[in-house]
């Protein structure tokens, strides 16, 4: 009794912590999308019931936004996956300085996301002074307006967050490469099968709860990203590269409309939550 | 470097003995006679505190340097919180529907006072103003103060901001390369493309002509309804805003076609620094922004173009109206604060918008940075302000002046309420077509549709 006592002691602070800054301000959301809080329209103030969630289905550019969020998603996390395994797969072979290797990688992910964006924007991406503008004039291939283009924004914010991040799927996936056992391989080799066979019958299979867990992870991030575009282009130019992060924030503190930016919110936290738990279902599954 | 060091520590030296008991004397002793001259007690909020919220610029640094007087004239203590432009509006609306009252005043937008006052957020400025214990009129002389920029800072009629810093657009061009081909700075929007076109030369580095590209509300939707109304346009058709009509479509192509004939195509991300720094480095034939841009221009650590700037007026629209923007940093009173602490606002209000501290933070300044944008037109065409806007180039201190008598339009932009989203909105329409993403009507309209479900909440 004493020890439970004691336990409920040590968790209760950290679970009133999280309760207070995570849980409360989800619910104060909830309620603040079932309202009218348009600043900018005060005497509209009072209920709203499903009113926000109903105004969706009309507001073209939610699902433009709707739409950007599932392409950045979808890509980054395939472009983060495949770079990620590639570069594993090569350090894999390199026997002297895979520590050094190790440390670069790091680099990116401990920039914070805001850094990044800017970094990209004014050093790498900007016309005529940026890094890459440079490389492409220099190769005869012109000079591209990179973040003002409005695909070529979407490509170039696509770019940012997958540089940014595919060292951690890189890290993530080398760390599981490197546990694997070697006699499966020798076994495979006595066997006659070639590289590809082992990759694809021995490799993959093993390694896929922790792809799995990547893509998790990953997914997530993407969802929720938002200061890396936002200081890279706001979301722009005009509203090519505004995800639903980025949108929900516009309407909330530029707009002033906070009930219907809460439910824009709330609906980006049910597609978070449901892409979550139908990975880890598939995960559980097998 | 030894010589260096003893020759600072003696000027430190000398300046411990006979510098600071002069600086003292001059904030404390007879300085403040200009400000006692006004008959009200100026002490009567002593021991009082207040916090402003101002943006990080020179014409604010200016005022924060010469606020120990206004401490010492009233025994009220002010702190300054520097919040970056671009999240000031953000604080203040926290701060104003939390009621919490922490900023006493904050430097306000123009277009913000609107929802302010239909959330009653502000008091009226005229409750103090008319207050003979708070206000000698004959001192203060507010109708000295800019009529169009106390027309926007008005609600129905009633002020609610006292601006203390604002500007007007002007043309900026290099006059050494209109010269060179005879040109004369533009009189219509017609001649401002056709001095663009004969300037225009990407490949030595010189484009004819370049406007604020940026999204915003306060970077292309600052330039677009100056050609809008320019073109004849109004906000408001039958009480209701519409903003595709035939003008708002034909200003927002003129727009676009400027923009992508003779600017460079980094523009549509270019706010104001942006152009000053490519105009600076002498490769714009044009831009048109803010006058007080010059004081940027005219640095002679980043510019290359000193003696070689000129200015004029915004060109004519098709409908023979030239109009500037309207833009200023006006000072409200928080409706939160307990009646001792709006008095001590109110001084310290009218304090920084006199034509006393104004020109202690522009002619009379110590320092370098001398700010430009004072409040008054009597200080504008003082011989003291010519002297020191004299030498900023050609035509400065003329277009100027006649700018803000002139060409500037209360009905600028539609003023509501709802502004912060209609202003998204239109900054949103206005990139998209900037950038070639919708064409300008199609933007338009679809930004009609928008304003149309916004407005209906």
């Amino acid at each position: 009794m004493r020890e439970r006592r004691f336990a409920l002691a040590l968790f209760l602070p950290a679970f009133v912590l999280l309760v207070a800054t995570t849980t409360l301000p989800l619910i104060y959301l909830l309620w603040s999308s079932s309202q009218r809080i348009d600043l900018t329209m005060p005497w509209m103030s009072g209920t709203a019931g499903l009113e926000n969630y109903a105004k969706l289905g009309g507001d073209t550019r939610f699902w433009q936004s709707l739409k950007l969020t599932l392409i950045y998603t979808g890509t980054t996390v395939v472009l983060q996956v495949l770079i990620g395994l590639g570069l594993a797969l090569l350090v894999l072979q390199v026997r002297a300085g895979q520590a050094i290797l190790r440390i670069g990688a790091i680099l990116p992910i401990v920039l914070a996301p805001v850094v990044a964006g800017l970094f990209w924007r004014s050093l790498v991406l900007a016309p005529d002074f940026g890094i890459l503008d440079f490389v492409t004039r220099a190769l005869g291939l012109g000079s591209y307006n990179w973040l003002g283009d409005p695909q070529l924004a979407l490509v170039s914010v696509i770019a940012i967050h997958t540089w940014q991040w595919t060292p951690f799927a890189f890290l993530v996936l080398l760390a599981s490469l490197a546990a694997l056992p070697p006699d499966l391989y020798e076994a495979a080799r006595l066997d006659r099968a070639g590289p590809w066979q082992r990759f694809r019958h021995i490799t993959l299979p093993l390694i896929r709860p922790a792809i799995v867990i990547v893509v998790i992870l990953r997914m997530v991030t993407a969802l929720s990203a938002f200061a890396a575009i936002f200081a890279a282009t706001g979301g722009g130019p005009g509203s090519a590269t505004e995800i639903l992060n980025l949108y929900a924030y516009r309407l909330s503190f530029t707009e002033l409309n906070i009930g219907y930016g809460a439910a824009v919110a709330a609906v980006l936290l049910l597609i978070t939550l449901s892409v979550a738990f139908f990975l880890f279902a598939l995960r559980r599954a097998r | 470097m030894k010589v260096d060091g003893g020759r600072r520590r003696t000027l430190a030296a000398l300046g411990a003995f006979a510098g600071a008991p002069w600086i003292a004397r001059y904030a404390h002793a007879q300085d403040l006679g200009a400000y006692q001259s006004a008959k009200i007690n100026w002490r009567q909020a002593e021991g009082e505190s207040i916090t402003v919220a101002v943006i990080p610029a020179g014409y604010f640094d200016a005022l924060e340097k010469v606020t120990p007087e206004f401490e010492a004239l009233t025994g009220v203590r002010v702190r300054y919180d520097k919040v970056p432009p671009g999240q000031i509006r953000q604080k203040a609306i926290l701060d104003l529907t939390a009621k919490s009252g922490t900023y006493a005043t904050h430097a306000a937008d123009p277009m913000y006072y609107d929802l302010y006052v239909s959330n009653k957020w502000i008091d009226p400025i005229e409750n103090y103003l008319g207050d003979a214990k708070l206000t000698d009129a004959a001192w203060y002389k507010a109708d000295d103060i800019i009529p169009a920029w106390r027309g926007a800072n008005s609600v129905g009629n009633r002020l609610y901001g006292v601006p203390f810093d604002g500007e007007s657009t002007l043309q900026i061009y290099r006059k050494d390369l209109y010269d060179a081909k005879g040109l004369k700075p533009a009189d219509t929007l017609d001649d401002v493309a056709k001095n663009a076109k004969a300037i225009h030369d990407p490949n030595n580095r010189v484009w004819g002509a370049a406007l604020r590209g940026f999204k915003g509300a306060g970077q292309n939707m600052y330039i677009y309804p100056s050609i809008f109304r320019g073109f004849g346009g109004n906000w408001f058709s039958g009480g209701a805003l519409r903003v595709n009509s035939q003008e708002g479509v034909a200003a927002l192509e003129w727009y676009v076609n400027l923009l992508s004939q003779y600017a460079p195509p980094a523009v549509r991300n270019w706010n104001w620094p942006d152009l000053a720094d490519a105009f600076s480095q002498s490769t714009l034939g044009l831009y048109i922004d803010a006058n007080t841009s010059a004081s940027v221009l005219n640095n002679p650590e980043r510019s290359k173009v000193l003696g070689k700037i000129g200015y004029a007026r915004w060109p004519r629209g098709p409908s023979g109206k030239r109009v500037s923007s309207i833009w200023n940093w006006g000072f409200p009173i928080n409706a939160a604060l307990s009646e001792k602490a709006k008095r001590a606002t109110w001084l310290f209000i009218s304090w920084a918008t006199s034509a006393e501290t104004q020109a202690r933070t522009s002619w009379k300044a110590s320092g370098a940075a001398k700010r430009l944008g004072l409040n008054r037109l009597s200080l504008w065409q003082s011989k003291e302000f010519a002297a020191l806007a004299g030498n900023l180039g050609t035509n400065f201190l003329p277009a100027s002046i006649e700018s803000m008598r002139d060409d500037l339009d209360v009905e600028w932009r539609p003023k509501m309420p709802q502004w912060p989203a209609v202003g998204e909105t239109m900054a949103t329409a206005i990139q998209a077509a900037l950038v070639g993403q919708q064409k300008p009507k199609e933007a338009l309209d679809e930004a009609q549709g928008r304003i149309a479900q916004i407005l209906k909440g």
